[in-house]
């Protein structure tokens, strides 16, 4: 950035330049250069998502109505898929928010040789795809995986039998992959408290416990708050590692939407599941836009 | 400065390590180990063989890497540039016309992407644009995944540079065009290179959407890696996972590259 | 002010016996990789007093002061407080008032709330909190803020509610890093009337005053060490190192004093007076700080006051150049340079411009008519 900025950019001819006063056309032309690319979102994107709503009220007969709807809602496998995205959301989320904190904590404030190369671990996490961690998690605690062939042979027998198909397993595979997005807004924001004001705290006679509960946590409550609201997002609508762990009994509602538009191709079904999805994440997305908009924190850091 | 005593400080780092080894580093080693196992039955594979990452990289595999590499800059540079016209022409736009992109740009970080993918299986199956069975169905759904981090991480950058430069740029005679061309856009190249290594690392690890639209001849790296390991061919999939990320990897220092050439050119100048 | 001062510095090096050290500082190395940040700072502080550490930065006074406050952890030496040995002992059980540079006050907590942070730290009973705040908040005028939040305070204010968050745990030692660098000088000038003013009422409370403006070292402390270079350079009572600073860097930095190239013209030690020393064409009195040899080189220190403008040809004068001439209000500052075989920059602080010729022309510098102070040319320097 500092290059680009230090170098004069407006070294080119201006004399040669067409002398145009455009500032008086006002906005009504400028508003129309937005025109091409939401023009572009609005097909691509938004109109198909319509005809998703459209189509959840259209069964396979072409009869409108909510007996789809119905259909899906009353279907065991409907309640089931909820509650486990809800309830994995929930726990990774919580997950990723203690560990995280205690990881950027450390890393801002405790840092030792090699710090900074963690940082860079973190931040290159971010870029992997989610299905990465639920592959390695396979040859992890798979039942003829590592932890259990290592517990084996010191004979503590097999402890994790059934473990890498339990919802459990599906909690930690995310923690691992999220974790990093509550790092990035933390330690942004543990970058910005001035070290005198943990030393001065210390001086008044505040052991490490009292200075991270009221000097640290305070100024971490933004950042923990939009780290937060976005990786419950990213949770509940993870799709990668319920796919890949690949457990028969822990169904997702994006793992119905493909199951029903993937591989039965029962489009209406998929779309109902999928309107029950995207409400349930605009509502939350909405929840993070408040709290990104009246912190400021979060986003910028986990984009740029 | 948070914790003072030498025993504290070890006790906090040990904890530490406790956490991130197997939490963060363990996942990443054991698909370099599986990559190159031959046969893995106990704590460390028996044998080790190469076998894998050679087969990871021909045949179907190979073709697969293509089609992701492809997918990832073919989907990169249509956000791109839709994402950045979006955010530059949002900033000149009526407040409400600036908020109303915004929010449709923002949206897809909140939509699934298999909602994304079911909805272009909805949408282009017939009618008017016929994309489904094609590769651009793929491409459409990669992009539209992808579009909202390159419109909010130029949009990051449009915040942080100085509007100055352009009214300075402007009050010299220059007209909007080469405002944009010669001023803007270079000011604004970190944010959107950025935005491109965002949107290939993305696009090459997409599996939601892709899995959803994908027809038989336009099967990305992701969806063969899972029909491997669905199959239960979980070491030549690791490989196939290995291979991706160093393809990745390769995809974004060769993007680092050209925007140090561009720079380099431009301070000749 | 300074009057009372010296008279209390007799007083207080005079009982600064071992039991009345607050601090004690010996053989203090810090490193930082393999950046020696200071080495063997050996200084005590007794119950009372106040020492200023006065040097340009990277000097290492306020490491010296963080590693006494236990933010640093130092390589060798030994720190002690009232005798107790410190040094390896975590900030939050050395029980000292700290006060830095920007105020590093709680954003989130009210003013009463940031002065109670150190009494809730230590458990004190929520009724003397509340009766404590109030004490220190009225010490430093800032009764009246306590339900504010620091941002809706300007700096000063702020400053002075970090002093009085120091100063509620009723610490025996207090720190100050550089407490009114962040301020304008206007408010520099109010807040250093304001601390002259705290140090008569904490007749007990040791003072280590880290600056680099030597205004501030002046009034308040009663010693001062003088540091450059990771070292300690020299230390002694406030009005003693003004007015016979003992090396060439003491002299400058501390009232930006002239130095004269001479040649000693008899052997002396300190305290001989009137010896003869050769100064450009003139010979003179000086007041050796040492000891010299016939034929030393050495510099004669002449603070910019005391020296005069005459007409240039006159006998017991030197002969400069006249290069600039800049109006302080209440005096001008010119500045010359000596003809002679090393043009030496002098400056001269006159109150009337009368006798002063035009830029550029040659005047003539009269020395005062005291001894000046000789000091070893080169020494620290």
């Amino acid at each position: 950035m500092t290059a680009t900025l230090t170098e004069p950019p407006i070294a080119t001819k201006p004399t040669s330049a067409p002398v145009r006063e455009r500032r008086g056309r006002g906005g009504a032309t400028r508003a129309l250069w937005v025109l091409p690319p939401l023009v572009l979102a609005a097909g691509f994107f938004l109109y198909p998502l319509a005809l998703v709503v459209k189509q959840s009220f259209v069964d396979k007969n072409e009869n409108v109505g909510l007996d789809v709807w119905r259909d899906v809602l009353n279907s065991p496998s409907f309640g089931d898929a909820l509650w486990n995205t809800v309830k994995i959301a929930v726990l990774s989320t919580l997950g990723c928010l203690v560990v995280g904190f205690f990881l950027a904590l450390v890393l801002s404030f405790v840092p030792f040789p090699g710090s900074r190369a963690v940082s860079r671990i973190v931040d290159t996490v971010l870029a992997f795809p989610s299905f990465l961690i639920a592959l390695a998690f396979t040859f992890l605690y798979g039942t003829a995986g590592v932890v259990n062939a290592a517990a084996d042979k010191l004979g503590l027998g097999e402890p994790l039998v059934g473990f890498l198909y339990s919802p459990w397993c599906v909690v930690l595979a995310e923690i691992t992959f999220y974790t990093p997005f509550v790092m990035r807004p933390l330690l942004a924001a543990f970058a910005l408290v001035p070290r005198e004001r943990l030393d001065v705290a210390a001086s008044l006679g505040a052991g490490p416990l009292r200075v991270i509960r009221q000097v640290l946590l305070p100024e971490a409550w933004p950042a923990l708050a939009a780290g937060g609201s976005l990786t419950l997002l990213l949770t509940l609508n993870e799709f990668g590692i319920v796919l890949f762990i690949g457990a028969k009994d822990v169904t997702t509602l994006p793992m119905l939407v493909h199951a029903k538009g993937a591989v039965t191709f029962d489009y209406p079904g998929a779309c109902v599941v999928a309107v029950v999805e995207v409400a349930l994440s605009l509502t939350l997305y909405t929840v993070y836009r408040f709290v990104f908009s009246r912190t400021g924190a979060g986003r910028a850091g986990l984009v740029a | 400065m948070l914790v003072w005593s030498r025993s504290g400080r070890a006790l906090v780092w040990a904890l530490f390590a406790l956490v991130f080894a197997p939490l963060v580093l363990a996942p990443l080693a054991i698909l370099g180990i599986a990559a190159f196992a031959g046969d893995w039955n106990s704590v460390l594979p028996a044998s080790w063989t190469s076998e894998n990452i050679r087969e990871a990289t021909a045949g179907t595999n190979y073709d697969s890497l293509v089609v992701s590499i492809e997918t990832a800059l073919g989907a990169s540079l249509i956000a791109i540039v839709v994402g950045t016209w979006a955010a530059i022409a949002a900033r000149g736009a009526p407040r409400f016309v600036r908020r109303l992109t915004d929010a449709v740009f923002h949206l897809p970080v909140a939509v699934p992407s298999v909602v994304v993918g079911l909805g272009m299986l909805v949408a282009f199956s017939d009618g008017p644009i016929l994309l489904n069975g094609t590769k651009w169905i793929v491409i459409a759904a990669h992009a539209v995944l992808v579009v909202t981090f390159a419109y909010s991480t130029v949009s990051a950058g449009l915040d942080r540079t100085d509007a100055a430069f352009a009214e300075v740029a402007a009050s010299l005679g220059a007209s909007p065009a080469r405002v944009l061309l010669r001023v803007r856009l270079p000011m604004l190249l970190p944010s959107i290179t950025a935005a491109a290594s965002l949107a290939i690392a993305l696009s090459m690890g997409e599996v939601g959407a892709t899995i959803m639209v994908y027809p038989a001849e336009w099967r990305t790296l992701p969806v063969s890696i899972f029909t491997l390991t669905d199959r239960g061919k979980v070491l030549l999939g690791s490989a196939v996972t290995v291979v991706l990320l160093v393809a990745t990897l390769v995809v974004l220092m060769v993007v680092g590259l050209l925007k140090g050439r561009v720079e380099e050119r431009r301070r000749r100048r | 002010m300074t009057a009372p001062a010296i008279e209390r510095t007799a007083s207080a090096v005079a009982s600064a016996a071992p039991t009345e050290s607050a601090i004690g500082i010996q053989d203090l190395t810090v490193r930082y990789g393999s950046v020696t940040a200071l080495e063997g700072l050996t200084l005590e502080v007794a119950r009372g007093e106040t020492v200023a550490l006065l040097g340009p930065s990277g000097s290492g006074k306020s490491t010296a002061l963080k590693a006494v406050a236990g933010f640093l952890r130092p390589a060798e030496g030994r720190i002690t407080l009232a005798g107790r040995d410190v040094t390896y002992e975590p900030p939050n059980k050395r029980g000292i008032g700290v006060v830095v540079q920007n105020y590093a006050l709680f954003p989130h907590m009210r003013v009463a709330d940031n002065v109670a942070f150190g009494l809730r730290a230590r458990r004190v009973p929520r009724a003397e909190v509340g009766r404590r705040v109030t004490e220190a908040l009225d010490m430093v005028g800032m009764a009246g803020y306590a339900r504010r939040y620091p941002r809706e305070l300007s700096g000063g204010q702020q400053q002075r509610v970090a002093i009085a968050r120091a100063l509620a745990i009723r610490p025996p030692v207090l720190l100050l890093d550089e407490p009114l660098s962040a301020l304008d000088a206007t408010l520099r000038a109010d807040l250093l009337g304001e601390l002259q003013r705290l140090r008569g009422e904490l007749p007990d409370v040791a003072i280590m005053y880290v600056t680099h403006d030597q205004t501030e070292a002046l009034a308040l402390a009663d010693r001062i060490a003088v540091m450059r270079d990771a070292r300690l350079v020299d230390l002694d009572a406030t009005d003693r190192l003004y007015r016979r600073p003992p090396s060439e860097f003491t002299a400058s930095f501390l009232g930006a004093a002239n130095l004269l190239d001479a040649r000693v013209l008899a052997d002396c030690t300190a305290g001989d007076d009137a010896v003869r020393v050769a100064v450009g064409g003139l010979t003179v009195a000086a007041d050796p700080t040492g000891a010299f040899a016939e034929g030393t080189r050495a510099l004669l220190v002449a603070r910019p006051h005391t020296l005069g403008v005459a007409e240039v040809d006159r006998a017991d004068t030197l002969p400069a150049r006249l290069v600039a001439t800049q109006w302080r209000g209440a005096d001008y500052r010119l500045t010359c340079v000596l003809e002679g075989d090393v043009e030496r920059e002098i400056r001269i602080d006159v109150t009337d411009l009368a006798a002063v010729p035009a830029l550029g022309e040659r005047l003539g510098v009269a020395l005062p008519a005291e001894p000046c102070v000789l000091v070893p040319a080169g020494a620290g320097g």
